[in-house]
C-alpha cells in the first residue's frame, strides 16, 4: 500500500497501489523516478490520447469544480480521459481503477496563461516585428521544469515568445505531458495565438547596448504605436491583394471557359508574393489568431485597444497588464481579458504603479482575469498566487480558483476542453493534500487526460533522497565535518 | 581590499554627518564592541511615549508558551504590560475587541534590501551595491530611506521588522535590524549593526545572488572557477587575519593609525557581531565553519539551500541558518522540493532557522515563503517561530522582540487567522506600542481607482 499522504500520514486504500501499477506505468516509473533524464526519443506508449475504454474514479474527494461550486464529498468518474460523471452520488463501475482521495481536495488542472517553458529560445530580437517565427519550431521537452510544474499542479500552458519585440511571434499551447515526445505536448485543437508586447522591453529602455550595436527602432511608445499601424496597414493591403487575386483568378477561369468558345484569353493572374509575417497578421485581422499582449501601463493598453479597433481585431488578453485596474472598463468593453501577476511590482518603472488588488479589481469591473507565472518558479505555486486575489481586493474563493483554471482556459481559447470539473471536459485534475489555498497544502497528484503525470508517493523528494543516502552510507561523524575545531 | 583602502584614504576625513551625530549622542564607534542588543537599547524608541491599549478577547499566540484563549494584551509606554486570560484592561486604555482574532508577535524578515532600493531597473533608486570586494565599514542603516514606498506595503502582511543589508563583494557591509515604521532611521533602528554580511566563494553561477567577489562564474571553465574560489577564499582568510591582527594590536593598546574598515571588523573578530555568510553548497558551509574555527567567529549562514546535507553538524555546532527565499528553483539534478523542504530538515535536526525573502518589494511574502515549507515538512509552529523568536535570538534582541511576553517591546499584530495563510488579514499592527497604519501606495491607488466612475 502506498502512502499518498507522505508526512501527513494519511493513507489511500490499496486500490492506489493497483493504480500505481497500471494506470501510470509510464508516468510513475519512467518519469517520476527519473525526472532528470531526457525524455525517451521513441516510446510506444507515447500517445497523447489514452486508450479507449479506460475507467478511472477519484472518490472521497472535496471537489472544487471552478464552474459550479464545491462538492464536499464526491466522485469524479473518468472515461477515455474525459470527465464522464461528477457528483456526490456517482456509482463507480466495476473494473474502474479507483484513486481514493480520502478527503483530499481536487481542483481542475492549473493553467498558466503566460509561460516560457518547453522552449529553446523565445526572442528573435533582430527586428521588432517577427510575426512569422513560431514557438512550435523550438519546442523542447527534456527540461526538468515541466516535471516540477506538474508537481505544482500545472497541466496546460500558453508558451509565448519574449517581450523583446512589438510582435514577437506565434505562440503554442501545450499540455504538460512530460516524458512523451515533443509532438505529444501540443494541445491539439487549441486556437493559434501571437505575442504582442508594449512598453519598456520593446523600447529596450533597460537594455545596455553593447558598444558598436545600433539601437533598434522603435525606442518610444509612440514608435510602437506607429510600427503596429504600419505593419497592420501592410497586412490589410496584403490581404487586399490576395482578395483581388482570388477575384481575378475566378474571373480568369471564367474567361478561359469562355475562350474555349473562341473569346480572347487574358494572361493568367499572378499571385502576390507570399509573406509569412503578414500571413500571421492577416489571421489576426480575420480573428483566426488570438492576440496576447504584454503590457504594463494604462496608456499603452488603451493605445493597443485603439489599434485593434481601427484594424478590426480583438485583443484576446493583455498579459502582465499591471495597470489594468485603471482601464478595466475599456478592456471589458472591448472583450479583452487580463492575465496578471498576483503581486509583483517595483522591478522597473512601468511596474511601480502595480497594485496587488489588480486581479480582483479588474474582475470586479467585468474583465475575465487569470493569474499567470511568466516563470518556471512561480508556475510551481500558482495556487498560492491565486489566493492572493482573495487577500487583496476580496475575490471569492471560486473566482480566485478560476483565475488559474477556467479563466486561464478562456485566455488560451480552450475553455470547452479544460479548466473546470465538468462532464465532457478533459480529465486534467490536481489532487491537493488539503484546501489548495491552505498554507500546509501541497500537490499530491496531477492528472492529464485521466493519466497520472505526477505522483508524490513515487516522486524523488528530498525526504526520499535523504533516506537513500542514509541507507547507502553511514552518516559522517559530526566531528569530521568542518575541519579542525 | 585595495579599493576599500583607497576609498577610505579619501574618506577618512569624510566620516558621515550621521556617524558624528551618533557619536555625539553616545552611540559612536567605540560602542560597536558591545553586544548588539545593548547597543540597540540605547538607540531604542526616541519618539514620544505611546498610549495605553488593551487588545481583548483574543486568541494570543505568544510563540513561547501555550496559546491563550479569550485573552487580553495590555500595551503601555511602548511595552507589553500584561498578557493573560484574566487580565483587566486599564481604565485609560483604548480597547480593541479582538473577538475571533489572533495576536502574534510582529514578523521579522531576516534578509531584505528594504530602504536601499526603490525601483529595480532605475539606477538612481538602487543603493545596495558598493564598489570593491571588502566594505565592512558600510552600514546599511546610513542609507535606509524611511520614506520608501515599499516599506509600508510590507507591513500589510504582518512584517514589522527586517534585516536590511548591502550586498555584493566578499564583505558587503553591515546589516541593520529595523522596524518597518518610523519617521527617521534612528526611530526605525532596532540593531544598527546587526551583522557583517559576507559571501563565501563558490564554483558555478558566479557566486549566486549578491555577487560573490570575482563573479563571472558562468563564463569560466571549471579550472578557472576553482582558481577563483581558491583566490577568493584566500583573500577572505587574509582579510580576517588582518582584522585579527588589528584587533589584537588595539587590545594591546598599540599606537596605530585608525582604519575604519578594520575598526568595523573588530566586533566580528571578537565574536560580538555575527558573521553572516551567504552560502549555498555544503562545500561553502564547510569553508565557513573552518573560518569560524580559525577566527572564532559567531557565524550565521544565509541561503544555504544545501544545508540539509550538514543538518546534524550545524545543529551540534549551534550555527543558525537564515533560510529562503523558498520561492526559488533547485538545480536540475536536485529533488523538486529541495528548497521547500530544506528548512524542515534543518529544524527537525535541531538547527535554529529563520526565514528571509532576500528582497524588498517581495518582503511582504515572508509568511508565504514559510508556508511553502510547512507544506513540505516544516512544523507550522516552528515556521512561526522562524519569523519571530528565532530571528530575535539570532539578532540578539530576544529580550525585547519575538514573543508576546510581559516587558517586551509591544511590536505585535492582530490577525484574522494564521499569518501563514494567504487568506488571513492583518487587522492591527503595533510597532513599539504605536499603532502602525495600513495606508500605503497600493491601498491608496486601489481606493482611488476603485472609485473611478463606471463608463
Amino acid at each position: 500500500m502506498k502512502n499518498l499522504g507522505g508526512t501527513a500520514g494519511r493513507r489511500l486504500s490499496g486500490t492506489v497501489a493497483r493504480c500505481g501499477a497500471t494506470l501510470f506505468v509510464l508516468c510513475a516509473s519512467a518519469v517520476a523516478r527519473l525526472p532528470a533524464q531526457a525524455a525517451p526519443a521513441a516510446n510506444p506508449l507515447a500517445i497523447p490520447v489514452p486508450p479507449a475504454g479506460r475507467l478511472v474514479a477519484i472518490t472521497n474527494a472535496t471537489i472544487m469544480t471552478a464552474s459550479h461550486g464545491t462538492i464536499p464529498r464526491g466522485t469524479i468518474l473518468i472515461r477515455d480521459g474525459r470527465i464522464a460523471e461528477v457528483g456526490p452520488n456517482v456509482q463507480v463501475p466495476a473494473g474502474a481503477q479507483v484513486i481514493d482521495a480520502n478527503g483530499r481536495f481536487v481542483t481542475p488542472g492549473i493553467i498558466d496563461a503566460h509561460s516560457h517553458s518547453a522552449a529553446e529560445a523565445i526572442n528573435e530580437g533582430t527586428q521588432s516585428v517577427t510575426a512569422e517565427v513560431r514557438m512550435e519550431d523550438v519546442l523542447r521537452v527534456d527540461g526538468i521544469s515541466l516535471y516540477r510544474q506538474l508537481a505544482g499542479g500545472v497541466t496546460s500552458a500558453l508558451v509565448l515568445h519574449g517581450s523583446a519585440n512589438t510582435i514577437g511571434g506565434q505562440s503554442m499551447t501545450i499540455k504538460l505531458r512530460y516524458g512523451l515526445p515533443a509532438e505529444s505536448l501540443l494541445f491539439a485543437g487549441a486556437p493559434p495565438g501571437i505575442k504582442f508586447a508594449l512598453g519598456e522591453n520593446v523600447r529596450q529602455s533597460n537594455v545596455n547596448l553593447q558598444p558598436g550595436r545600433e539601437p533598434r527602432y522603435p525606442r518610444s511608445r509612440m514608435g510602437v504605436d506607429a510600427l503596429l499601424r504600419e505593419r497592420f496597414t501592410s497586412a490589410r493591403e496584403y490581404r487586399g491583394r490576395w482578395q483581388q487575386f482570388r477575384t481575378d483568378s475566378a474571373a480568369w477561369a471564367r474567361a478561359r471557359t469562355a475562350a474555349r468558345r473562341g473569346a480572347a484569353i487574358l494572361p493568367e493572374p499572378m499571385p502576390p508574393a507570399r509573406d509569412l509575417e503578414l500571413d500571421a497578421l492577416v489571421e489576426v485581422i480575420e480573428g483566426r489568431r488570438l492576440v496576447h499582449a504584454h503590457s504594463y501601463r494604462s496608456d499603452e493598453i488603451n493605445m493597443l485597444l485603439d489599434v485593434a479597433r481601427d484594424f478590426g481585431f480583438r485583443v484576446n488578453d493583455f498579459t502582465h497588464v499591471l495597470e489594468g485596474y485603471r482601464v478595466a472598463d475599456e478592456m471589458a468593453a472591448a472583450g479583452s481579458g487580463g492575465s496578471t501577476f498576483a503581486d509583483m511590482w517595483a522591478y522597473k518603472l512601468e511596474a511601480y504603479d502595480a497594485i496587488p488588488h489588480n486581479a480582483a479589481l479588474m474582475a470586479e469591473r467585468g474583465v475575465v482575469v487569470s493569474i499567470n507565472s511568466d516563470s518556471d518558479e512561480r508556475a510551481r505555486r500558482l495556487y498560492q498566487e491565486a489566493a492572493k486575489a482573495m487577500h487583496y481586493g476580496g475575490a471569492s474563493e471560486e473566482e480566485a480558483l478560476r483565475m488559474i483554471t477556467l479563466n486561464a482556459a478562456r485566455h488560451l481559447g480552450v475553455q470547452d476542453r479544460t479548466g473546470s470539473i465538468d462532464v465532457g471536459k478533459d480529465a486534467d485534475l490536481v489532487i491537493f493534500s488539503g484546501h489548495p489555498f491552505a498554507p500546509t497544502s501541497r500537490v499530491d497528484m496531477t492528472l492529464i487526460d485521466g493519466r497520472v503525470f505526477f505522483d508524490r508517493t513515487t516522486a524523488p523528494t528530498l525526504e526520499w533522497l535523504i533516506q537513500q543516502q542514509r541507507e547507502q552510507r553511514p552518516r559522517p561523524r559530526v566531528a569530521s565535518e568542518g575541519g579542525a575545531r | 581590499m585595495k579599493t576599500a583602502a583607497r576609498r577610505l584614504g579619501g574618506l577618512a576625513a569624510g566620516i558621515s554627518v550621521w556617524r558624528l551625530a551618533m557619536t555625539a549622542s553616545g552611540v559612536g564607534l567605540f560602542l560597536a564592541a558591545q553586544p548588539p542588543s545593548r547597543l540597540a537599547a540605547q538607540v531604542g524608541p526616541t519618539q514620544r511615549a505611546a498610549g495605553t491599549y488593551a487588545i481583548t478577547n483574543a486568541t494570543i499566540v505568544p510563540v513561547v508558551g501555550d496559546r491563550i484563549l479569550r485573552g487580553t494584551v495590555v500595551i503601555q509606554n511602548g511595552r507589553i504590560a500584561a498578557v493573560g486570560a484574566n487580565v483587566q484592561a486599564p481604565a485609560d486604555a483604548t480597547v480593541i475587541d479582538a473577538a475571533g482574532l489572533f495576536v502574534y508577535p510582529g514578523l521579522i524578515d531576516s534578509g531584505t534590501q528594504l530602504g536601499l532600493t526603490e525601483i529595480g531597473s532605475v539606477a538612481g533608486g538602487e543603493d545596495q551595491l558598493e564598489l570593491g570586494d571588502f566594505n565592512p565599514q558600510d552600514e546599511a542603516l546610513s542609507a535606509v530611506n524611511p520614506a520608501s514606498e515599499l516599506i509600508a506595503t510590507v507591513r500589510v502582511n504582518g512584517i514589522t521588522t527586517a534585516i536590511t543589508a548591502p550586498r555584493g563583494g566578499q564583505v558587503s557591509g553591515q546589516a541593520a535590524l529595523i522596524d518597518l515604521f518610523g519617521w527617521t532611521r534612528r526611530e526605525m533602528a532596532v540593531v544598527p549593526r546587526a551583522g557583517m554580511v559576507m559571501t563565501y566563494p563558490r564554483t558555478g553561477g558566479g557566486g549566486g545572488f549578491g555577487g560573490g567577489g570575482g563573479g563571472g562564474g558562468a563564463q569560466q571553465t571549471p579550472e578557472q572557477q576553482r582558481e577563483r574560489v581558491q583566490r577568493e577564499a584566500r583573500a577572505l582568510r587574509e582579510y580576517l587575519s588582518r582584522a585579527r591582527a588589528y584587533a589584537e594590536a588595539k587590545a594591546r593598546g598599540g599606537q596605530m593609525e585608525s582604519n575604519l574598515a578594520m575598526e568595523a571588523m573588530v566586533p566580528v573578530i571578537r565574536g560580538e557581531m555575527p558573521a553572516v555568510f551567504d552560502v549555498e553548497t555544503a562545500d561553502q558551509i564547510r569553508g565557513v565553519l573552518q573560518l569560524a574555527d580559525s577566527f572564532r567567529l559567531r557565524v550565521v549562514l544565509r541561503g544555504a539551500t544545501y544545508a540539509w546535507q550538514l543538518a546534524d553538524t550545524l545543529a551540534a555546532r549551534r550555527v543558525p541558518v537564515i533560510v529562503g527565499p523558498t520561492t526559488s528553483t533547485p538545480a536540475a539534478t536536485d529533488p523538486y522540493d529541495m528548497i521547500y523542504a530544506n528548512p524542515g530538515v534543518l529544524a527537525r535536526a535541531g538547527v535554529t532557522i529563520a526565514f528571509r525573502t532576500n528582497s524588498a518589494s517581495d518582503s511582504r511574502n515572508l509568511p508565504y515563503n514559510a508556508a511553502l515549507s510547512t507544506a513540505y515538512g516544516l512544523d507550522p509552529d516552528e515556521a512561526i517561530r522562524a519569523m519571530t523568536i528565532n530571528p530575535a535570538r539570532i539578532w540578539g534582541v530576544a529580550d525585547r522582540l519575538g514573543s508576546i511576553e510581559v516587558g517586551k517591546v509591544a511590536t505585535l499584530i492582530v490577525t484574522t487567522g494564521d499569518p501563514l495563510d494567504v487568506r488571513t488579514t492583518v487587522r492591527h499592527m503595533f510597532v513599539r506600542g504605536i499603532p502602525a497604519p495600513f495606508n500605503d501606495r497600493h491601498t491608496r491607488m486601489y481606493e482611488a481607482w476603485r472609485a473611478r466612475p463606471r463608463n
